[in-house]
Parts: C-alpha cells; sequence; structure tokens
C-alpha cells in the first residue's frame, strides 16, 4: 500500500505534462520524465523519413504522434534526454506538437492512457531535486521563476537560480564556522598556545555577521512584494468611487493570474502589472455595509487589509459636501501609513479657495473615474510609490520565501544569544551550542547538511600539537 | 600445530584487543590474544598518559561498561589533573600521567587472571574463511587457531615501517618486529587497505635535565579518578614540566628539514595534524618563533623523560642536536629516538557500526587498523568489538551507541560515515550533543547497556543506582532551599542582585561556577557533605538544565532518522531515481540507517530523501 505522496515522489513511474501555458500559441511542449519515456514515445511515434526513427540524445526527430489505432494526431518534434543529462535526472523526452490545448491535451491522454501518470505541480523540479541536480535553494527558486510574473520576480529568481544567493549563505556560514572555530580551539586546545582571538574582537565579528544577516533579513519586506505582489488597498467613505477606481485600473492595466488562487474571500481582489511589478489592488468596499452606516464587523476586516497593504488609496468625494471632515477623520488614525489621497468626482465640482487650499495642504491628488481625469498622474504617482519600496535589485540577494526569512531569523536570534554570552564570558561551550545552531538554520536554507567542518578551520590556523 | 579452539581470536595485544578479550570474557566466551610478546599488553607505545579533553570522555564510558583503561590509568597514576575547569562541566577532562612500566603490569596481571584469555605468542599471518564467514586464522609459524569470531587489533604492526632519518625499519614500534603476511591477506579477501602514519619524540634521561630552568605543572588535590571501583589514598604526585624552543632549535630544524622523511619524499603518508612533528611545527607556521613542550616523567622507578612535543623523524645527529638547545635540555642524553612509523588500515567504512566488516562475516576491526589513533580511541573500539563479537556467536541485535549517547558513538559513526584522511582523534567538538554527554553522566548513559550485557558486578551496578537516587534527593534539594543574604553576602562580586533565591536559581547564574558554589551546597545539603560528587552532579544537571533541553530537541530530530533502520535485505541498487555515485556508495558501505546514511561522505539530501521514500515503500509491502 502506497499514499499518494509516496507515490509522487518515486522514480518508478514515468510522468507527463503538458509544460506549456494553457491557451492559444504556436507551438505546445509536453514534457515526460522516467524510466519508460522512450518507450512510450516510441510506441506513438512514426518519423516522416524512415531512417530517422531512432532518438539520439539531444538529436531533434521530425515525425507524427499516433494514437493506438496508429491513426495521426499531430506533426510532432521530439527530443530524448537520457537521464545523465536531463533536468530531472530521469530519462526525459520532450515533445512539441502544434499550438492549441487541444492537440496536446490529445496527445498527453494517449500517454496517460499508455501508462504514463499525470505529473502533479513542481514534480518534475522536485525530481531535479531529489535526484541531486539543483540544491534546496535551487528548487525554489525554479518554482519562483515558473511563477515569476513580472520582469523584476524573474530577475530575482534567476538570481537565485544562478546560485549567488546560494553562495552569499554559504559565505555567511562560512564565517560563523570560523567564529565557531575560534571558541572551539579554546575548549579543545588549552594547553595548547593557540591565541585565540581577543572576546571583544569576536563579539564584533559576530556583529557584523549578524549586521550581513539581517540586511539580508530585511530584504524579505522588498523580496515580499516581488513574490507575493505590492498590496494596493482601496478605501474611503460608501460611494466615494472605489469600485469605479478598482475597476478603471484593470480595465487600463494588464490583469495577471492571481498567483494564490483558491482562498475565499468577502472582498474583491485583483491582480495588474504596473511600472513591471505586480500590484495587488485590494477594494474594501465589499467591507463596508451600504446606506453609510459602517458596521463594526466590516470595519475590523476593513482594517485588518488595510494593515496588511503595502499602500492605502484613500478615497474622498468631492462632491460631499463633509468630504474633508470625514477625510480628516479617517487619516487621524493612519498618518504615518504610506498612502495617497484621491479627491474623486473632480469633474462634477468646481473648487473654491480654501478647498484648493485644503487639497495642496494634503496632498490630495484629484481625478475623475468616469472622465479618467487625473488617473494618468496617479498612476505615475502609485508607479513611484512602488519603486520607492522595492528593495535594491542590482545584488540579486533579496529573500523572497517566508522558509528563509524563518531561517535567518533563528540564526539571527541564536547568534544574539551567542553574542551576548561571549561578552559575559561565559563557559564557551554555551556560546558554540548557539553558533553551531545558527551555523545549522543558515546550512538549511539551501539544503545542505550540517558537516563538521569546524576541525578543518582549527587546525589550518592555529599550531596545534604537543 | 593446532591450538584449541576459542570462541573469538583476538590479533594483538595492544589497549584494544585487551578491552575486547576482558568483555567477552565477562559475557562467558573464550578468547585468544595473539601477540608477539605477552608481557607488552597495553604498553603504552607514545605518550605515557590516559584522558585528556575529549579522550578522558570515552575513558569514562569504557569503565562504565566494565572495560579496564580506567581502573589502570587510576592505579599506574603518578599525576592527576582536571583540564579546563574554568569552563563548563561538559568539556571538564580528566588526564593521568601514568607510571608506563605499572600500567602495563597491571593490565597483564588482570590478563594473567581471567580464565577464559589465553595469550598467544604469535604473529597472525593469515585469516581464514568459509562461505564468507570467518574460520579461524593461520600464524606465520604454521600454527591454525579455529574460531567463529576474530577481532583485528593490529596497531601500528600492520605492515609498520619506521622511519628514522634516511633510516627505514621494519618494525610496529621500536626494537620490534611487524606482521606484513596479515596485509597480503586482507588484500586476498577482497579488503582496501591504505597508510597512515604517526610518530614519536626520542625519550630522556631524566637525570641529565636542568629541572630549575623548566616550569612546574602539579597534579590537582583532591586527585580526580577515572573509576568508581578505584580505591586509592592521596599520595605525593609527580609534577610534570613545561619547557620552550629556541631560536637556535628552529634553526637547526629548518637547516636540517630535507632530511626529514617527510620532506624528503621518503614517507608520504597522512598524519595527524593535530600531533605534527616538531618539524611540521616549524615549517607550517613559521611565523612562530618557539613551541612549548611538556616534559612527562615515564614513571617512578625510572629517570627517562617523554618530550611531549617533539615528535620528530628527523635522523638522530639532528635530534640530538636539536633537542639539546631547548631550554633545561643542554645537556640532555637521548635515550631512545624520536622516530615516524608508517603502517596499514582499512578506511573504515568498510566496516558496520557494530565494527564487523561488509566483507567477511565474523570479521571485526579495533583501533587503528580502522585509522584512529590514541589509547583511548583504540580501547573504546576494541571494548565494542568484544561485545559485538559475542553477539555476533550468540546471533543477537549488535550493540550501537548513537551520536548522543556517548563519544565512543560519535567516534564509530565518524569512523563508517567518512573517509579517513589523518590519524582520527576525539575532540569534544565532535560530539555535537557534548552537554548531555559528560564525564560526570558517563553511567547513567551506559548502566542499561552495563547491565543489559553483564558487563559489569551488580554490586558495582546498585552503588551507582544509590548514587543515581542521592542526585535526585540532591536536585530536590537545591529547587527548595532558599538563600538569605548571609549567604548570599559572600558572593556579592559576582552576583547582579541580591535578592533572595533558591539554591537551584543561584546555580544557574552564570558568574558562578560550580566549585564556587560547592560550599553553600554543602551548608545546605549536609547530609551530602562527605559526598561531593552528589552535589557536583545535581549541580551541574541544574546548571545545565535549559540548555539540555533545547539540545534535547534536537536529539529527537536525529533519533528519528536513527530509528529509520535499513534491512539487511534492501536492495539499494533496486532504487531507480538514485545517482550511480550515491547507489554504490549505499551498496558497499551499507548505512544503517536512514541517519547513517545522511551522514556519509557524498550523499546529498536528495540521496536521502530518494532512500528515505524507497525505504518507507520496502517497508510498507515487507
Amino acid at each position: 500500500m502506497t499514499s499518494a505522496s509516496q507515490k509522487s515522489s518515486t522514480n518508478e513511474d514515468t510522468i507527463v505534462a503538458i509544460i506549456t501555458p494553457p491557451g492559444e500559441g504556436g507551438i505546445a511542449a509536453i514534457r515526460l520524465a522516467g524510466g519508460q519515456s522512450l518507450a512510450l514515445l516510441s510506441k506513438h511515434f512514426r518519423a516522416v523519413r524512415k531512417n530517422e526513427s531512432d532518438f539520439k540524445p539531444f538529436l531533434m526527430r521530425y515525425g507524427f504522434f499516433v494514437d493506438d489505432k496508429l491513426e495521426k494526431i499531430d506533426e510532432i518534434l521530439a527530443v530524448f534526454m537520457p537521464k545523465e543529462r536531463s533536468y530531472t535526472g530521469l530519462e526525459q523526452i520532450e515533445i512539441f506538437s502544434h499550438g492549441g490545448s487541444l492537440v496536446a491535451k490529445k496527445i498527453q491522454e494517449i500517454l496517460l492512457k499508455s501508462g504514463a501518470r499525470a505529473a502533479e505541480p513542481g514534480e518534475f523540479t522536485k525530481l531535479a531535486f531529489l535526484s541531486g541536480r539543483i540544491d534546496l535553494s535551487k528548487a525554489e527558486a525554479v518554482a519562483e521563476i515558473i511563477e515569476a510574473n513580472t520582469q523584476k520576480s524573474f530577475d530575482v529568481a534567476r538570481e537565485h537560480l544562478i546560485g549567488n544567493y546560494s553562495k552569499h549563505i554559504e559565505k555567511l556560514r562560512t564565517e560563523l564556522i570560523e567564529i565557531l572555530a575560534e571558541v572551539e580551539a579554546s575548549i579543545d586546545f588549552p594547553e595548547e598556545e593557540i591565541d585565540p582571538e581577543e572576546t571583544s574582537k569576536l563579539v564584533k565579528r559576530l556583529s557584523n555577521l549578524a549586521r550581513s544577516i539581517k540586511e539580508l533579513a530585511d530584504s524579505y519586506s522588498g523580496g515580499r512584494i516581488i513574490s507575493e505582489g505590492f498590496k494596493v488597498a482601496i478605501a474611503g467613505r460608501p460611494n466615494a468611487g472605489k469600485s469605479s477606481l478598482f475597476n478603471l485600473l484593470l480595465k487600463q492595466e494588464r490583469a495577471l493570474v492571481t498567483p494564490t488562487p483558491g482562498t475565499t474571500r468577502d472582498y474583491l481582489s485583483e491582480w495588474i502589472e504596473l511600472g513591471g511589478q505586480a500590484v495587488n489592488i485590494i477594494d474594501t468596499a465589499g467591507l463596508r455595509s451600504g446606506g453609510g452606516v459602517i458596521e463594526k464587523a466590516g470595519q475590523s476586516s476593513a482594517k485588518k487589509i488595510m494593515n496588511q497593504a503595502d499602500l492605502i488609496v484613500w478615497m474622498a468625494d468631492l462632491s460631499q459636501k463633509k468630504w474633508a471632515d470625514f477625510l480628516s477623520e479617517d487619516l487621524s488614525e493612519d498618518l504615518n501609513r504610506n498612502s495617497i489621497i484621491l479627491g474623486n468626482k473632480i469633474d462634477k465640482v468646481s473648487l473654491d479657495e480654501k478647498t484648493k487650499k485644503f487639497i495642496s495642504d494634503h496632498n490630495v491628488l484629484p481625478l475623475s473615474c468616469l472622465t479618467s481625469q487625473g488617473v494618468d498622474s496617479f498612476k505615475s504617482v502609485l508607479v513611484n510609490r512602488i519603486a520607492e519600496s522595492m528593495p535594491d535589485l542590482t545584488s540579486g540577494l533579496v529573500v523572497t520565501s517566508a522558509r528563509h526569512m524563518q531561517k535567518l531569523k533563528s540564526a539571527l536570534d541564536e547568534i544574539a544569544q551567542a553574542k551576548s554570552k561571549l561578552a559575559e564570558n561565559q563557559s564557551p561551550e554555551l556560546t558554540a551550542l548557539d553558533l553551531r545552531q545558527a551555523a545549522s538554520e543558515l546550512a538549511e536554507i539551501t539544503g545542505r547538511i550540517y558537516n563538521e567542518d569546524i576541525l578543518g578551520q582549527i587546525f589550518s590556523k592555529f599550531c596545534i600539537g604537543k | 600445530m593446532t591450538y584449541k579452539d576459542f570462541d573469538i581470536v583476538i590479533i594483538g595485544g595492544g589497549h584494544a584487543g585487551v578491552e575486547a578479550a576482558l568483555a567477552a570474557s565477562r559475557m562467558g566466551k573464550t578468547s585468544a590474544i595473539v601477540t608477539m610478546d605477552a608481557k607488552k599488553l597495553a604498553l603504552m607505545s607514545c605518550n605515557p598518559a590516559i584522558g585528556g579533553i575529549g579522550k578522558s570522555h570515552v575513558v569514562k564510558e569504557i569503565d562504565a561498561l566494565g572495560g579496564i583503561m580506567g581502573m589502570a590509568a587510576d592505579a599506574s597514576g603518578i599525576q592527576f589533573r582536571r583540564l579546563n575547569l574554568s569552563r563548563g562541566p561538559a568539556v571538564w577532562s580528566t588526564r593521568v600521567q601514568c607510571d608506563r612500566r605499572y600500567y602495563n603490569d597491571y593490565v597483564v596481571e588482570h590478563v594473567s587472571g581471567e580464565a577464559r584469555i589465553e595469550v598467544i605468542e604469535d604473529l597472525a599471518g593469515e585469516i581464514l574463511t568459509e562461505n564468507g564467514r570467518v574460520k579461524g586464522i593461520r600464524t606465520e609459524s604454521g600454527a591454525l587457531i579455529q574460531c567463529g569470531a576474530i577481532i583485528v587489533a593490529t596497531g601500528t604492526f600492520l605492515g609498520g615501517l619506521i622511519h628514522i632519518g634516511e633510516k627505514k625499519i621494519k618494525a610496529g614500534r621500536f626494537g620490534e618486529n611487524a606482521a606484513y603476511k596479515l596485509s597480503d591477506s586482507f588484500r586476498e579477501l577482497g579488503f582496501e587497505i591504505s597508510r597512515l602514519k604517526t610518530g614519536t619524540p626520542p625519550r630522556l634521561n631524566g637525570d641529565s635535565i636542568d629541572w630549575d630552568k623548566c616550569q612546574i605543572q602539579p597534579g590537582d588535590e583532591p586527585m580526580p579518578l577515572f573509576s568508581h571501583q578505584t580505591k586509592r589514598d592521596a599520595f605525593k604526585q609527580t609534577p610534570c614540566y613545561l619547557t620552550y624552543t629556541t631560536a637556535k632549535t628552529k634553526e637547526i630544524i629548518l637547516e636540517n628539514i630535507k632530511r626529514s622523511p617527510i620532506f624528503s619524499g621518503q614517507l608520504n603518508s597522512a598524519g595527524p595534524r593535530y600531533c605534527p612533528s616538531i618539524e611540521d611545527k616549524f615549517y607550517r607556521f613559521v611565523d612562530k618563533p618557539r613551541h612549548q613542550l611538556f616534559l612527562e616523567p615515564e614513571g617512578n622507578g625510572t629517570s627517562e623523560v617523554y618530550p611531549n612535543g617533539f615528535s620528530t623523524s628527523l635522523p638522530e645527529d639532528v635530534q640530538a642536536a636539536a633537542i639539546k638547545t631547548v631550554t633545561g635540555l643542554e645537556q640532555v642524553e637521548i635515550t631512545r629516538p624520536g622516530y615516524a612509523v608508517e603502517y596499514d588500515y582499512c578506511p573504515a567504512r568498510q566496516i558496520k557500526a557494530n565494527l564487523e566488516t561488509h566483507l567477511v562475516k565474523g570479521l571485526f576491526f579495533a583501533g587503528q587498523i580502522n585509522g584512529t589513533s590514541g589509547y583511548e580511541e583504540a580501547a573504546g573500539q576494541g571494548l565494542m568489538a568484544g561485545i559485538n563479537a559475542v553477539l555476533h556467536l550468540e546471533k543477537e541485535p549488535p550493540f550501537i551507541l548513537d551520536r548522543s549517547e556517548g563519544y565512543i558513538g560519535v567516534m564509530i559513526d565518524d569512523l563508517t560515515t567518512r573517509s579517513t584522511t589523518e590519524p582520527y582523534r576525539l575532540f569534544t567538538s565532535r560530539a555535537e550533543y557534548r552537554l548531555s554527554m559528560r564525564e560526570d553522566n558517563a553511567r547513567d548513559r551506559m548502566a542499561d547497556y552495563a547491565r543489559k550485557y553483564n558487563l559489569l558486578p551488580k554490586a558495582v551496578l546498585n552503588s551507582f543506582r544509590e548514587l543515581q537516587s542521592k542526585t535526585e534527593t540532591a536536585i530536590l534539594s537545591f529547587k527548595k532551599v532558599r538563600l538569605a543574604a548571609v549567604d548570599l553576602g559572600k558572593y556579592a562580586n559576582e552576583l547582579n542582585n541580591m535578592n533572595s533565591m533558591t539554591l537551584e536559581h543561584f546555580l544557574k547564574q552564570p558568574q558562578i561556577s560550580i566549585e564556587k558554589a560547592m560550599p553553600l551546597l554543602v551548608l545546605h545539603n549536609s547530609e551530602f557533605a562527605d559526598q561531593p560528587e552528589v552535589l557536583e552532579r545535581a549541580a551541574i544537571i541544574i546548571r545545565y538544565q535549559g540548555y539540555i533541553e533545547k539540545q534535547q530537541r534536537e536529539i529527537n530530530k536525529f533519533k528519528k532518522l536513527e530509528h529509520e533502520t535499513i534491512p539487511e535485505d534492501f536492495v539499494f541498487q533496486a532504487i531507480t531515481g538514485l545517482k550511480q555515485e550515491a547507489t554504490e556508495k549505499f551498496q558497499r558501505f551499507r548505512p544503517d540507517s536512514l541517519g547513517q546514511a545522511s551522514r556519509m561522505e557524498g550523499i546529498t539530501p536528495g540521496d536521502v530523501a530518494v532512500l528515505s521514500v524507497h525505504l518507507k515503500r520496502h517497508k510498507a509491502t515487507a
């Protein structure tokens, strides 16, 4: 008896999936991975030229894909990758059929009928990890690349895949091991004249290391924006035009497929691309009941969403008499938030001097969702604000995974403990315990098992031996 | 000739061989120790001391499992020290300077008192097998000894070759023979054999040393002992001395360095980095103007002195010239030259965690043949090999200590999962669960096994049970006793606040060492006033409590993988998704558990994940 999860990770199955996105397209690609890949293809492949029916590694073959009754399904190109050189570490086939979801689906169906199993999401990459082709952080990067829906998220994912990120983590871990070696040397070789670094120096090195780790961890706020998108909540009194703005943005900008589908929600949330960045716009309108009365429950949900947002767009209805009072009241609680204030329905009112002064004092952007007046300048303000919140991507060292973030945080905690023990001159074996824990937290990011390389450091540095 | 049959044949009568024979005897099995000289059992070939950091933990574990090393060291000790006392109790380490001759006599006497052990003076030449199982050995003199298990503990004698300058001597120890045929026998059986080297300093005549120029290092009082079975009254301990090399020493050695076989290319085997020769030290750490030497007496009845730190394979004339430049040794007389010795070993991935070889059933390896160095490391393996050879004969499951149970476990796991690049010795930093594996709790960790395998007399185990319950009582009392201002007043310099606190809380103050706390512990627990060990044990537990809890979480994670055992009939080649390299490694060195597999060199987390899935499937269908 085997459970589904076990089944998915074994390599006895040959798995199949369409690897190009659904929908119309020139070419569709189907991938097979597993011991039966070549056999399955051979069964359904008929070469156009008789002498080209054998598959040599990485040689593209041209022919027809046929079903069980040898009926031609489509004209295809196919390539065979031996397990030594394939992405998954298993025998692999890639088939290129004509685009259009129907043909590719038909081919997949036939292969399934012949004994292949449908690949689960991410299974090809999981196999690549299991076969040792890529380390854990790289496997995660591959998932990021697949999920990357904007140029920026792609750039970061690519850096992760190239391994600069792993190298950086490894560098931090090596520094940690070097410090640990100093502590261990004082325990294991107390009678040697090894002259370990002074405590104050070690404390300083630990502080520097902690700063580097923290810098990396801090990139998570930006990294999270890259991987999860920039969250914009549209807030304001009923009928201020929140939904109008929401719909307008959706209409004008390229909509994105939601990366986190399937969550139930009682508010409207959509994704657009703005300035090369995925932006998640949330209309809090649904959270407030009609008739102008703000319900307590709705208010608290709206608060929650607004708290999680990277930016709040406050909408005021300039045609309302008391809009400025309402606005002052709403803003009074959230003075320090990253926000943009919009004055909607500019097309419906003419502004007196006092109102104009209020607008300029409070940086209110007048616009009209109806006529689109002022909408472009709002968008450019929004794009600027997003850019300001983005991390510096030039190094490519950005944490985008919550798992990594948690490990970095734990490592920081351990280092802080070690530092205070060192400073207080506590027993070195206790300091070493914290430092070892910190090192293994870092090692877990790249999926590398923590190895004993402390002694190597000690021997390379000190003249040990009686 | 043919000897009578034995249950077990042990090749080699060093520290490993002796512990193996004694353990087997305690478990009711007969054994023959085949050695070249019956009077040299458990001889200290190098420095005359037992214990030291990392190693002392093993001695305590050996003692707790009924071994002889701790008692022999206690009985023959001339200077007793507890190292690392300024650090935490997990890394306190006992070190005993021994009378070399007395230690050897003590062991010879005990072995001869065992009816089930016979010492045969001969040279083992061939391992005899049948259907992949041991059958016996043939000695170089042609004698045949049949047995059900063999323990190989050959030390530096397997293919031993001594180097002194340009001179090469076929010997495992100065002035003795070596075993060459046996190496061929291992090769024929299919074992991979490689070479390691180690070295020893010249010995000096103590009467020619100017002691006044050296710094005295007295022993500790009260003297720390290894064994609880030892009863020894206080006596006047013999001190060691500390001295230094001079600029002239460095000059002579660097001038003649090409004459050292290590630097001339005559000797290429890897030696221990933690115990480099003096020429190595000057060469590698060229900025260091001088190196320290410890002058250690070889015993009370001899004037011979061991200059610890001056291991060398330079020619004798250079040794003599160089050592005379050391402070205090200006007139010194060398009684025996230092040398390097090269020997055969079988990289230990060829053995299982019970020390039995993968290739031949009933064949066990212990000590330097597994690439280790040190008396303590050898003895620990010998003891385990002895117990496991008996279990093998009885068809019982093996006795394996894991990395969280003891230093012996750490050592054997390191040996079986990693390739040896230098002679292996223990350090406390090798033990990731160091805080839970201390000298003071060695018996707590081993008692159940000692009981299970009948390794210790009932009375000894019972008295330990008593100690355990007294420790519990003391811990409870520490939690209850509230210290008053008058108690705390004496610690005003160390404490941050002088508020009334329990003894427990007091012991957790990092600035208060257990040594410093002892007077208060005694004061408030008068029933244990004459049993400082009870108070110390309880204090250590309290002091480490939080840290041990933290460590325990890691141990639990570790144990989970350790308990995922890999059955004997599991076929690694059947795993289709594994890299060929990983499959070969697994098949060849058959890890006993998923945990062990994960620690093998060259194995990635991915390989382990694949193995884990297949293992689960295998178990589900089995």
